[in-house]
């Protein structure tokens, strides 16, 4: 307590208590923002709940009969409002008492409150105190969404100017060989033509998928799926998509195997990385592409490096910038739209991949990405579900099927390829003629129906195991449950299965037949 | 429904003779000490488990096929609760869905996989407790690149050399491997190349594996005598690889017979007992119930899923007989979506495969996978050195002792 005038209990009433003057009071305890009437003296003489719990720290002593300038060192010194300098606060309120007036305070747990100032007719003056933490907030994210919403604006704007010239050259190009191609007599002359024309399409078409793509990015309708996987997955489909192209232009590519996990997403980093091979293989015209990776603490530098005609620095800075394309004097019938870049920069910024580019010009470029080395125990292996095609014990196993009705065929085929086998299935000897003439197949293993069209079963599997020169192991099935036949064919040495066919009875017999032989002649039923 | 007080027949197909009578005795005495605690405790809903057990001696489809009839039609059991069976390559999935009930087995076979998703509907009841055999081989692909890539082993070069027994399990495992390998920076030189087993002799295959050089030797033949000769081959002629030997040699047979030349040897399991508290109380319990002999390394199999399969009848209201499906859909319903901590760990069914999901081959959480657990013999006369995964590993991997 200073040296001011103390205040009454703060429990005493802060205005009279006539009925209903309590009803008009309890009204404004329930009103969201506090408010305060100072008279001309500077004296509190009302204040509602809101307002003394506005400074908590301070409510106690915020009672009836309060001044103005205790008031305000009472908060200054509560430590809740974030003031540089407490004195000069306190001085400054001081001065403005009776005056019209709106601050916003920022308070120390963050949250922001408006105070207003309001004068009042005898000398004194209302003071009311609301927090607007929310709306500030709500505001912010406004602002922010303005600011983005404008910036994209501004991008889109650009890049609409720049795909509309991008997207005009092919077609003008397209319109002249169209109206060429019309009056062209010579039909080679004419096929040329139409050899451009199909380039021109295909440059108008990779040039709506890059922008599909760059849409979805800026839209954030592209969402990463990060797991860890071996990086080697991508090598390979990369060794696949560009391998053919490379050979084509001459050129020499290496990828240098792979044994590393890395975290990050699939797709997306392969889109990166086929974006820098396409560009490596568009801009070298001689030696060789090579596609490799490093190991530098937590992180894997996987580089895309090239003999190709390299960047100046001059143009270092803004390849990585839409439709931006180098002028370096050779034009390819084909170039390249200047999006590849912009798509690998984008995305590789979704990822969080740091991107670096080293150039020399004339002697070639190379690009790299940083990705985090994953744990290898949590790497997804290639396939996405397991199954009896990659792991099954059959799994590349070929077998004949000869079977005449059309839907047994069909259906024994899709049993067999599930477990991973490599089925040809036929329904006669001569269509087995004609595949051992036209092909190497060679069969690990026969199932045959008994009752064909034309033949017996076991008579075509024999004369099968005569024109290969050995013996096939052999499964015959049939429809046909007389014992006498079934012991009859057995007597033959064939196995045999009634129809419809118990898969497992089928699995356990074609196991045995492949693989243990001796255990086959046991269970012949 | 069974009603209060009447006994609830389980089912067990056991192999009590014949090649794997040594498990099959395991997985009987599982199924005894689970029921036993489940009753003392009341049973379920307050029905007694009574486990009766018919013997399926070599695990021919006819033998397994044959006991999975008699417990249905004369025993009429409720479920169908097991070890393994080799043989039947889910023949005996026929009468069981026939019946309609519940049976639960650790068959580890992929096969389990495609049997299931060619007809959920028919086969709802069928569940396989441990992961499929195919997890084997990706999982020990992962492990030997761990190794590498903690530098724990510096392989002199990448080239892995496979040999397989001739059962589907074995050649499932060997192909898992090797389809694995190349994405981890492995080249397979050799096989895998399929034995035909059981026997004992191997040194023609280990002649030609030596050839090639390889860093890495396994062997998912799984029978505890032939890997034992085979280990003992191998150490006439050591070379310098990592050698692993599939389950088998998980088995004290194994070490009786390959002695101090089995110090160094890998091996897994995608179901085996924990040593941690609760691991070390059920074994203890075990051993008390069954004899200094007895090994609950094994029986801890059946016995986490029959009490497994009593949470989850306890779920469903109670357990249901032959004919009785739409209980017995309730139940599965239940097994399916109750994650069990068992002294094997994590009891999950993938609600497609209806097989017990592992960790870390499939998931990242150890609270949602099956641990698969790597093991190294580092003193014949004692217990294995559990290396490998985290957070149940309670030793590290140490250099065999022939690589030089």
């Amino acid at each position: 307590m200073n040296k001011r005038e103390a205040p009454q209990s703060p429990t005493a009433p802060l205005a009279p208590s006539a009925p209903r003057q309590d009803t008009v009071f309890a009204g404004l305890d329930a009103v969201a923002s506090g408010i305060a009437v100072w008279d001309a003296t500077q004296k509190l003489r009302y204040c509602n709940r809101h307002f003394r719990e506005s400074f908590h720290h301070a409510i106690s002593e915020i009672a009836q009969g309060l001044s103005y300038p205790h008031y305000l060192e009472l908060v200054a010194r509560s430590n809740e409002l974030v003031l540089a300098d407490q004195a000069g606060w306190i001085a400054e309120q001081e001065s403005r008492f009776g005056s019209d007036g709106l601050e916003e305070q920022p308070l120390a747990d963050g949250r922001i409150y408006q105070i207003q100032r309001r004068a009042t007719d005898d000398g004194g003056m209302v003071t009311t105190v609301y927090d607007i933490s929310l709306l500030k907030r709500g505001e912010k994210a406004l602002v922010r969404a303005k600011e983005l919403a404008e910036a994209a604006d501004q991008t889109k704007s650009r890049f609409l100017r720049a795909a509309n010239h991008d997207l005009r050259q092919p077609l003008a190009t397209l319109k002249i060989l169209i109206y060429n191609c019309m009056s062209e007599p010579d039909e080679e002359h004419r096929n040329d033509l139409f050899h451009a024309m199909d380039i021109a399409v295909s440059i108008m078409e990779d040039l709506l998928g890059a922008l599909l793509q760059i849409g979805q990015l800026d839209a954030g309708k592209i969402v990463p799926r990060v797991t860890t996987f071996q990086l080697a997955q991508i090598f390979q489909r990369l060794d696949i998509q560009f391998r053919h192209q490379a050979q084509e232009k001459g050129l020499k590519l290496r990828i240098v195997d792979s044994r590393s996990s890395i975290t990050s997403d699939k797709a997306l980093l392969e889109r990166i990385l086929s974006n820098l091979v396409a560009n490596a293989v568009r801009y070298t015209d001689v030696g060789r592409i090579l596609i490799g990776c490093r190991r530098s603490g937590g992180q894997l530098r996987i580089e895309v490096r090239d003999t190709g005609r390299g960047i100046g620095p001059q143009y270092l800075e803004r390849i990585f910038d839409e439709f931006y394309q180098v002028a370096d004097g050779k034009r390819d019938k084909k170039r390249g739209l200047g999006l590849g870049l912009n798509i690998v920069k984008r995305i590789a910024g979704l990822l969080d991949h740091p991107i670096s580019v080293r150039s020399t010009l004339g002697r070639g470029s190379l690009f790299a990405i940083e990705v985090p080395a994953g744990n290898v125990w949590h790497s997804d292996i290639g396939e996405p579900e397991i199954s009896e095609s990659i792991g099954g014990e059959f799994a590349g196993v070929s077998v004949l099927l000869i079977e005449d009705d059309e839907a047994l065929r069909i259906a024994t085929t899709e049993l067999l390829e599930r477990w991973g086998i490599v089925v040809h299935a036929i329904q006669e000897e001569a269509q087995a003629r004609d595949l051992f003439e036209r092909s190497a197949f060679d069969p690990k293993l026969i199932i045959a129906d008994y009752s064909l069209r034309e033949q017996h079963g076991t008579e075509v599997v024999r004369n099968i195991c005569a024109l290969l020169g050995r013996e096939i192991p052999s499964i015959i099935v049939t429809a046909d449950t007389d014992p006498l036949l079934i012991q009859r064919l057995k007597g033959e040495g064939f196995p045999v299965l009634i129809k419809p066919v118990n898969p497992p009875r089928l699995r356990v017999l074609m196991h045995n037949l492949l693989y243990e032989p001796q255990a086959a002649s046991g269970i012949r039923n | 429904m069974t009603t209060q007080g009447d006994v609830i027949p389980i089912g067990s197909l056991v192999p009590l003779t014949g090649p794997s009578a040594a498990d099959g005795a395991e997985f009987r005495n599982g199924v005894i000490l689970a029921s036993e605690e489940i009753n003392r405790r009341g049973g379920i809903l307050g029905r007694p488990l009574k486990p009766v057990f018919i013997d399926t001696c070599r695990q021919s489809a006819e033998e397994v096929v044959a006991a999975a009839n008699r417990l249905i039609d004369e025993h009429k059991v409720h479920a169908i609760i097991n070890g393994y069976n080799i043989g039947p390559q889910n023949s005996e999935y026929e009468p069981i869905a026939d019946a309609g009930i519940i049976y639960i087995h650790n068959n580890t076979l992929l096969q389990h996989h495609d049997t299931i998703r060619s007809n959920p509907e028919r086969y709802f009841g069928c569940f396989m407790a441990d992961p499929a055999d195919y997890w084997y081989g990706q999982g020990f692909i992962k492990f030997i690149s761990w190794l590498r890539d903690t530098a724990q082993w510096k392989p002199e070069n990448n080239r892995i050399a496979i040999i397989s027994g001739s059962k589907p399990y074995s050649i499932v495992i060997a192909n898992a491997m090797a389809s694995a390998a190349r994405q981890f920076g492995w080249e397979v030189v050799f096989g895998p190349k399929i034995v035909t087993t059981p026997t004992t002799s191997w040194r023609p295959v280990l002649a030609e594996a030596r050839k090639t050089n390889p860093a890495v030797l396994a062997n998912t033949h799984f029978y505890s005598g032939d890997l034992a000769q085979f280990q003992l081959q191998f150490m006439e002629d050591p070379f310098n690889s990592i050698v692993y030997l599939q389950y088998g040699a998980m088995h004290q047979s194994f070490v009786d017979q390959a002695g101090e030349k089995a110090k160094g040897i890998i091996v897994s399991t995608v179901i085996g007992l924990l040593r941690d508290e609760m691991g070390q109380a059920f074994a203890r319990r075990y051993v008390e119930r069954f004899g200094p002999g007895s090994t609950p390394q094994v029986g801890c199999q059946s016995y986490s899923s029959v009490h497994h399969y009593a949470v989850a009848a306890s779920l469903a209201g109670g357990t249901a007989g032959p004919g009785e499906f739409e209980q017995n859909r309730e139940l599965a319903r239940y097994l399916k979506e109750s994650v069990y901590r068992s002294v094997a760990g994590i009891m999950r069914y993938h609600p497609e495969w209806q097989s017990a999901i592992p960790y870390p081959d499939y998931v990242r959480d150890p609270s949602l996978g099956m641990p698969h657990l790597f093991y190294q013999i580092q003193d014949h006369e004692k217990e294995q050195a559990l290396i490998a995964p985290e957070p149940y590993n309670t030793e590290r991997f140490a250099l065999p002792p022939w690589i030089k």
